[in-house]
């Protein structure tokens, strides 16, 4: 039978039509499978019999694809199958998410650029499940046994660590751009430089870009400017990152900026760069009054707020209190300063970093602690370059589901879990190293480039964190209690995490990777974990699942996290919960709800020097809550239904989701459980009452 | 009116606040029992219902507050109203004994009580509730009562034996405007008077919980003009201001001082 036979057109993929020739899905199977070349021809011959009965005009080639497929399935050829998969999207799901917006990540936001973003993240996803990890990792993910976060940018590594020292030393030249700039000589050349280069990065990585001790590093270039003129710098540095919304996908940059009131043990002697990228002649720690400057000047701009008296939703700013830092002349006016932005906006991260430990905090909650190796970069902070790979959290809870109460089932199972999410980052990693072997010629040129002797992302230095969701809850099925209602299950609760301290341990050492633990950020983890396990494991799950069942708005509690609804007073919360954050080496925090309540600086002080002293609490953020209008444009504290200056009814709340604050519109339905639920320290009055609340 | 001798009073405890004594983290505890019936009142429980109330043992509270006194050294008095109890005294004394620095908040008609707490060196602060000008107080406080001992205890308290403040919750069609002017006037010299939002919440009277608290352009615009007053002003001047602010309220509007180290270089420079 001659091809040409068949009097049917083909739209192809490259917009055209074409005449029917069924040797093209001849070539297809050969170029793309390891089948033969007769059962081609043969599997070719019977799908044109099939399209031939079926008396159509005009077919296009993903039907095409699938038909040939269906062929395969019938002769047992799944592997062939699997190679010669189409991926893609229904077209009503198109239609819907160029409709609808999109609540998996609240930092997306609808229009084009966000459709665009959702849609290629759908095909990548599919396609890391597919060809980047093995069936067993995929499978597990797909059921929900772990999670793979960040799937849709599986060509990417998850987040990072920046100096801004590299942009300093080598001005901004970046592979195949049209333009190179030299070192900045101004101030605002420097932020210039510094908002693109992180634009550039934000489209190399999935999530958070952070840039350590950024206050120190535009130090140099402030010498002699007014105060005036600085704050005018850092109104510009919060109000570029805070409005970049119109990069990747509509989405902001995932921008953190550590900051520090002393100059940093491992910066003090190390040689300053300043304008025109040229040493001063100076040290850091001759700079602490500029670095000093800039960092007030940056929390008088937070503490206004944008046009709209809204908190800034980026960048976050991560202030570390040190040892060293309660020894600088001036801590408290600081602290009292970022307490009053953290009482009023909410915004200031507060990083406890306890002894002599350096570390710098990225992402929602990852910090890095530097080690001896990092220590000697400091000397060059250009160096001083971090990534993490990857990020795979498990789902605890499922495990205590399937370990029936049985300790050592239980612990079994939590090894297995963990050894798969190791089996994911080799993966992962290993796909990495593909992609990064092709250079400045790949699709990561500009981590692959070679300005001081190594390519700027220091693979061999990269992080694989392994994350938790819902220990509260595989405590509970376990033992039968959550973690705060007894000395007992938080026992049991810190023995799983020990354990788990311990696999990264011998995993670290066994596969020569960087394998660490971090509290996932989760936030819509938590509310498919539990979802999934809805579906799987009822009854039990019903049992323990947090948020309301009837309206879908179900979660699991977040990490090693403590019940957000129990009424348990901020001391209880940060000391207990600090218990768990020595063994999560890439960082933890607790978060205290404000709600509407307005508490003073000075208490929020207090509060904090305390944790600092007599907890192991790793970080801690306060989180108020606000109602902002869309008509009038102005703010007001609590979560309301109408504006209370205008009594418009078109507004919208704002509070902190996970590791930063949005819109509460734009939450998933997990996390819109958890925000009806989090305790926010109100009185109680008798024991009855309090139990009343927690139940 | 319950004077309940030698009945434990305490209905309410509250570990930690951020908010009930400025400035610090404090526990607070509750004591049921009032003697006025402020209609706007949003403890109603504790007023109302406070026999049905569980009791809260005094050891457990102190227990508690040895627990956190590394975290929490003060604790706020407040009701109801604490100054019905005869038994206040010797229970601020036990708390006194544990070193902890006590608050108390009370509506000024016990000035006996509160002459004696201040005298004996018991407690550090005092936050008196104004309800409205003192020739109406029926209206503001729901039952009469001598007035008298309202102004005695305003005296008693502007002569500053102890450290203190003032305060009014402002609760629109109870309250004219007027009648915080009047008060700020009445009590002109005292070193802090706090304006207060109403909050329409399971309120005393329950009509009440209907009433739409001032908007915060109104507050703002009335705290304006009462600190006008109280650094001896005229009052009214201001109006409601349409232009935007920054959010949040006036208990917020502090300004920090630059600690003088990172300052006093420029200065020395721009005068070169």
């Amino acid at each position: 039978m001659e091809t040409t036979d068949l009097n049917l057109f083909v739209r192809t993929s490259e917009e055209s039509i074409a005449d029917w020739d069924r040797s093209k899905i001849v070539d297809a199977l050969i170029r793309e499978t390891l089948i033969d070349r007769d059962t081609a021809n043969e599997i070719s011959k019977d799908t044109e019999q099939m399209i031939r009965k079926s008396g159509i005009k005009v077919i296009t080639a993903p039907l095409i694809r699938e038909l040939v497929n269906a062929k395969l399935i019938e002769k047992g050829l799944e592997n062939t199958r699997k190679m010669h998969t189409r991926l893609g999207m229904p077209l009503y799901d198109v239609d819907s998410l160029i409709l609808h917006p999109n609540k998996e990540n609240a930092n997306v936001p609808h229009g084009p650029e966000a459709t665009n973003l959702t849609l290629s993240e759908n095909i990548k996803k599919e396609y890391a499940l597919l060809s980047v990890f093995s069936q067993d990792v995929a499978d597990a993910h797909m059921n929900g046994d772990i999670h793979l976060h960040d799937l849709g940018f599986i060509d990417r590594p998850y987040c990072s660590g920046q100096s801004l020292e590299y942009i300093k030393k080598f001005g901004l030249d970046l592979p195949h751009s049209l333009s190179m700039a030299k070192p900045a000589k101004h101030p605002e050349v420097l932020l210039a430089h510094l908002v693109k280069f992180a634009a550039a990065l934000q489209s190399h990585f999935a999530g958070a870009i952070g840039w350590d001790a950024i206050n120190v590093f535009f130090a140099p270039y402030l010498e002699g400017m007014s105060d005036g003129e600085v704050k005018q710098l850092a109104q510009m540095l919060i109000f570029e990152f805070s409005q970049q919304a119109v990069a990747r996908g509509g989405q902001a940059i995932f921008t953190d900026i550590n900051i520090y009131w002393e100059i940093p043990q491992h910066f003090v002697s190390v040689p300053a760069i300043g304008p025109g990228g040229r040493f001063t002649g100076k040290t850091y720690g001759e700079y602490e009054k500029e670095a000093q400057r800039f960092a007030w000047s940056l929390f008088e701009v937070f503490k206004e707020g944008d046009g709209a008296g809204r908190p800034f939703f980026f960048p976050k700013p991560i202030v570390h209190m040190t040892e060293k830092f309660f020894r600088t002349e001036g801590h408290m006016d600081f602290l009292n300063l970022i307490s009053d932005v953290a009482a009023d906006k909410g915004n200031t991260y507060y990083v406890f970093d306890r002894g002599e430990t350096a570390k710098i905090s990225e992402c929602c909650r990852l910090s890095f602690k530097l080690d001896e190796r990092d220590l000697l970069d400091a000397r060059e902070p250009w160096r001083m370059r971090y990534c993490a790979l990857q990020n795979v959290s498990l789902n605890l809870p499922r495990l205590a589901y399937l370990a029936k109460n049985d300790d050592t089932q239980l612990f079994n199972l939590i090894t297995e879990r963990f050894i798969l999410a190791v089996k994911a980052h080799k993966e992962k990693r290993a796909f990495m190293e593909k992609l990064l072997s092709l250079g400045e010629d790949g699709p990561l040129a500009l981590l692959t480039m070679n300005r001081d002797g190594m390519p700027y992302l220091r693979f061999n230095l990269a992080s694989h964190l392994i994350g938790m969701v819902g220990l509260n809850e595989m405590v509970q099925v376990h033992t039968g209690e959550e973690m705060h209602e007894s000395k007992r299950a938080l026992k049991f609760g810190i023995k799983v995490m020990a354990h788990m301290n311990l696999l990264t341990d011998k995993m670290r050492r066994q596969e020569n990777m960087k394998i660490v633990l971090e509290q996932t950020p989760a936030e819509s983890t938590s509310y498919r974990f539990a979802r999934l396990d809805m579906r799987y494991f009822s009854p039990l799950s019903g049992r323990v699942v947090k948020g309301d069942i009837a309206s879908g708005e179900v979660y699991y509690t977040n990490s090693t996290h403590l019940n957000v609804k129990h009424a348990m007073n901020p001391i209880e919360r940060v000391t207990n919960e600090g218990i768990f954050h020595p063994l999560i080496e890439a960082g933890s925090i607790s978060h205290v709800w404000l709600g509407e309540s307005h508490p003073s600086q000075e208490a929020i002080a207090d509060f904090v020097i305390k944790t600092f002293k007599y907890t192991t609490n790793d970080q801690i953020a306060f989180s108020p809550e606000f109602t902002t209008c869309n008509k009038c444009h102005r703010t007001s504290r609590g979560l309301a239904d109408a504006c209370s200056y205008c009594g418009s009814l078109d507004v919208d709340g704002i509070t902190r989701i996970t590791g930063y604050f949005t819109k509460v519109s734009s939450w998933n339905k997990g996390k819109l459980g958890e925000l009806k639920d989090r305790f926010r320290n109100i009185e109680y009055f008798s024991e009855a009452k309090k139990k009343a609340v927690n139940e | 009116m319950s004077c309940m001798g030698h009945n434990n009073p305490i209905r309410g405890f509250l570990e930690t606040s951020f908010i009930d004594w400025k400035g610090c983290i404090s526990s607070v505890l509750f004591t049921g029992g009032c003697n006025f019936r402020c209609p706007f009142c949003h403890n109603t429980d504790l007023v109302l219902h406070n026999d049905t109330m569980e009791e809260i043992p005094l050891e457990n509270i102190i227990f508690t507050l040895r627990k956190y006194k590394k975290w929490v050294d003060r604790i706020v008095v407040t009701g109801g109203e604490p100054t019905i109890h005869m038994d206040l005294f010797r229970m601020i004394g036990q708390i006194r004994a544990e070193g902890i620095k006590i608050k108390l908040d009370t509506n000024g008609s016990s000035p006996s009580m509160l002459k004696r707490l201040v005298n004996e060196g018991l407690i550090d602060y005092v936050a008196m509730d104004v309800k409205g000008p003192v020739d109406r107080y029926k209206r503001w406080c729901g039952v009469d009562i001598n007035t008298q001992t309202i102004e005695e205890s305003i005296r008693f308290i502007l002569e500053g034996t102890v450290d203190y403040e003032f305060r009014m919750t402002v609760v629109p069609f109870l309250h004219r405007e007027d009648d915080v002017y009047e008060v700020a006037e009445h009590i002109r010299h005292a070193k802090q008077f706090t304006v207060q939002e109403f909050r329409p919440r399971n309120t005393l009277d329950a009509s009440y919980a209907n009433i739409k608290p001032f908007s915060p352009d109104k507050m703002a615009k009335i705290r304006e003009n009462v600190a006008r007053i109280m650094t001896g002003g005229s009052k009214q001047q201001s109006v409601v201001n349409a232009g935007r602010e920054p959010a949040g309220d006036e208990r917020t509007a502090v300004s920090h001082k630059k600690p003088a180290h990172i300052n006093t270089q420029y200065e020395a420079e721009k005068r070169l």
